[in-house]
């Protein structure tokens, strides 16, 4: 027979054990769930920030366009694309935001690539259904003589 | 040697991939060409929208001969100021960021879509997808052929390059179905050509932009038939209401000369670095003072205004014939849609015998592509001779 000692059995978890471990455990997720929770906040906050400014910045890059397009009548300008503070201002469909940019975008694009008043107005009128250009048209290309 | 020779020679050397009409061009001057029996032409396809300038422009011929006489090739491992010269313009005149210099369209877009699919792999994508429109053209190199679904789906030449996906012209739902977190680009022509002149609307290009800023893919305009002035702007995306990330040109860009442009904004610029690309020929001096001298002549608001102008009394005049039924395009990129059960290719070989070169993209179509510096004369005699082969074909 052998003489061999057996290897001591492994300890027995202690209730008292388990119930700390499981403790440890949830405050963990506990804490990594807080973690993700002000991830999210924050990544959810630096997207607002962020629509924010670009919103700013193309209309500020919009008006920069339109003054250097007609600089004796940049002072009377407003601006024409107005910066989105909330998102109450969007109205119910991003789609609308992103259209009434897109017409300004097009009437700048155009109205830099030498096309004229009457082209862009033509052009506004059939795609986006804008019947009356004259207030963007102002203040791109300075009121009509 | 004439035609019946070289038909001959092309017989026995030439691998069988066109379908030559039978004539042979020997001269060029502006708008008009002649043949080898001294006939004269009137060139409403442009060499398929590249002599924009006119055949043989005097400008871009004395840049080309001044150049070629003083340096020729040197290959992009040196500086050449010509090439240099055109990217500052290029960039200048569109999105602002960087340029790469390709000898042709196809390899433009081979360009655009490494940038694309390299900007996914920072996002974190591994499986990058590019969307087009089907019966887009964007060429016939692999990875510019994977995303031409008409093409791709050319079972003899499989396989394509995966990561290629299509959705219906101008159907925006669906475009916006197709985008998500593995779209690296959405790769559209702003305006069908080889289709037939089929512009894309300004509701899907808006869907475009949305599906792309949402994801973080890429916009890539190929510009290659519509940029340089085609459609009355110096690039079509100026009438549209996007700007692209990235954008395509070449054909009209030499004058003749092979030349072609991937352009970026100042973003989309930084993607590729040393090793990711190259080319050997690409931006030659002789192409990059070519092209110049092409720039030089378009990018004039005088003759964009022209480019309009004649686009409308062409537009005007073919609409007059009871066997138009629709012109579409922008300025002069003209797909005269013909009436029902008129026969486009009988139309084309009768305007051909007539001395009107135009080309016949699909069944009903006739494609339009005059040099931007056509004169109200010559659209004049080119409305009056399709006038007349539609009334001789309904006779």
């Amino acid at each position: 027979m052998s003489s061999k000692k057996r290897p001591p059995e492994p300890r027995a978890l202690t209730s008292s054990t388990a119930e700390r471990l499981a403790a440890i455990v949830e405050a963990a997720e506990r804490a990594a769930s807080k973690v993700i929770d002000d991830a999210e906040e924050q990544a959810r906050h630096q997207l607002q920030e962020a629509g924010a400014r670009a919103d700013r910045i193309v209309a500020e890059r919009l008006r920069a366009i339109a003054d250097e397009l007609d600089p004796a009548a940049a002072p009377r300008r407003e601006p024409h694309l107005k910066p989105v503070d909330s998102e109450a201002e969007l109205g119910p469909l991003s789609t609308q935001r992103s259209g009434s940019a897109g017409a300004r975008l097009l009437a700048t694009q155009m109205a830099v690539s030498g096309s004229s008043r009457e082209e862009i107005e033509q052009r506004l009128r059939s795609s986006f259904d804008i019947d009356d250009a004259g207030e963007m048209l102002d203040a791109i290309l300075g009121p009509k003589e | 040697m004439n035609l019946t020779d070289l038909q001959a020679l092309e017989q026995r050397y030439l691998m069988r991939t066109y379908k030559r009409a039978p004539v042979e061009f020997v001269r060029g001057e502006g708008s008009l060409l002649w043949d080898a029996e001294g006939n004269e032409y009137l060139d409403f396809l442009a060499g398929i929208s590249v002599c924009s300038v006119g055949h043989c422009n005097p400008d871009v011929v004395e840049a080309v001969r001044e150049q070629a006489g003083r340096l020729m090739h040197t290959s992009n491992l040196f500086y050449t100021e010509p090439m240099v010269r055109l990217a500052e313009r290029l960039s200048e005149s569109s999105l602002g960021g960087r340029v790469f210099f390709s000898n042709s369209g196809t390899e433009a877009n081979e360009c655009a879509i490494k940038i694309a699919r390299k900007h996914a792999h920072r996002r974190g994508v591994e499986a990058p997808e590019i969307v087009s429109f089907e019966r887009d053209f964007h060429g016939r190199t692999y990875g510019a052929l994977s995303a031409t679904p008409a093409l791709a789906a050319n079972p003899a030449l499989a396989p394509m390059l995966p990561g290629f996906r299509s959705v219906p012209l101008n159907d925006a739902a669906a475009l916006r179905e197709a985008v998500g977190e593995s779209t690296a680009a959405v790769l559209i022509e702003p305006i069908q050509g080889e289709a037939g002149i089929y512009p894309a609307t300004d509701e899907v290009l808006l869907a475009a932009r949305e599906a792309c800023d949402a994801v973080g893919a890429l916009l890539i305009f190929d510009e290659i038939q519509t940029g340089m002035g085609r459609t009355g702007s110096l690039w079509a995306y100026e009438q549209t209401p996007v700007r692209p990330d990235v954008l395509t040109s070449a054909k009209a860009l030499g004058g003749g000369m092979p030349i072609g442009a991937c352009l970026t904004t100042p973003e989309a610029g930084e993607v590729l670095e040393p090793g990711d690309h190259g080319s050997t020929f690409a931006a030659g001096p002789v192409a990059s003072a070519a092209a110049l001298a092409v720039l030089e002549i378009v990018d004039d608001p005088a003759l964009l205004r022209g480019v309009r102008e004649r686009g409308a009394e062409l537009r005007e005049g073919l609409l007059a014939h009871d066997g138009v039924s629709v012109v579409r395009g922008r300025g002069l990129m003209a797909g005269v849609g013909l009436a029902d059960g008129i026969d486009a290719a009988a139309i084309g070989a009768d305007l051909l015998e007539r001395g009107l070169i135009v080309n016949v993209p699909e069944p009903g179509t006739l494609r339009l592509l005059p040099p931007l510096t056509v004169d109200r004369t010559q659209i004049e005699r080119a409305v009056s001779a399709i006038d007349a082969a539609l009334l001789s074909y309904a006779a």
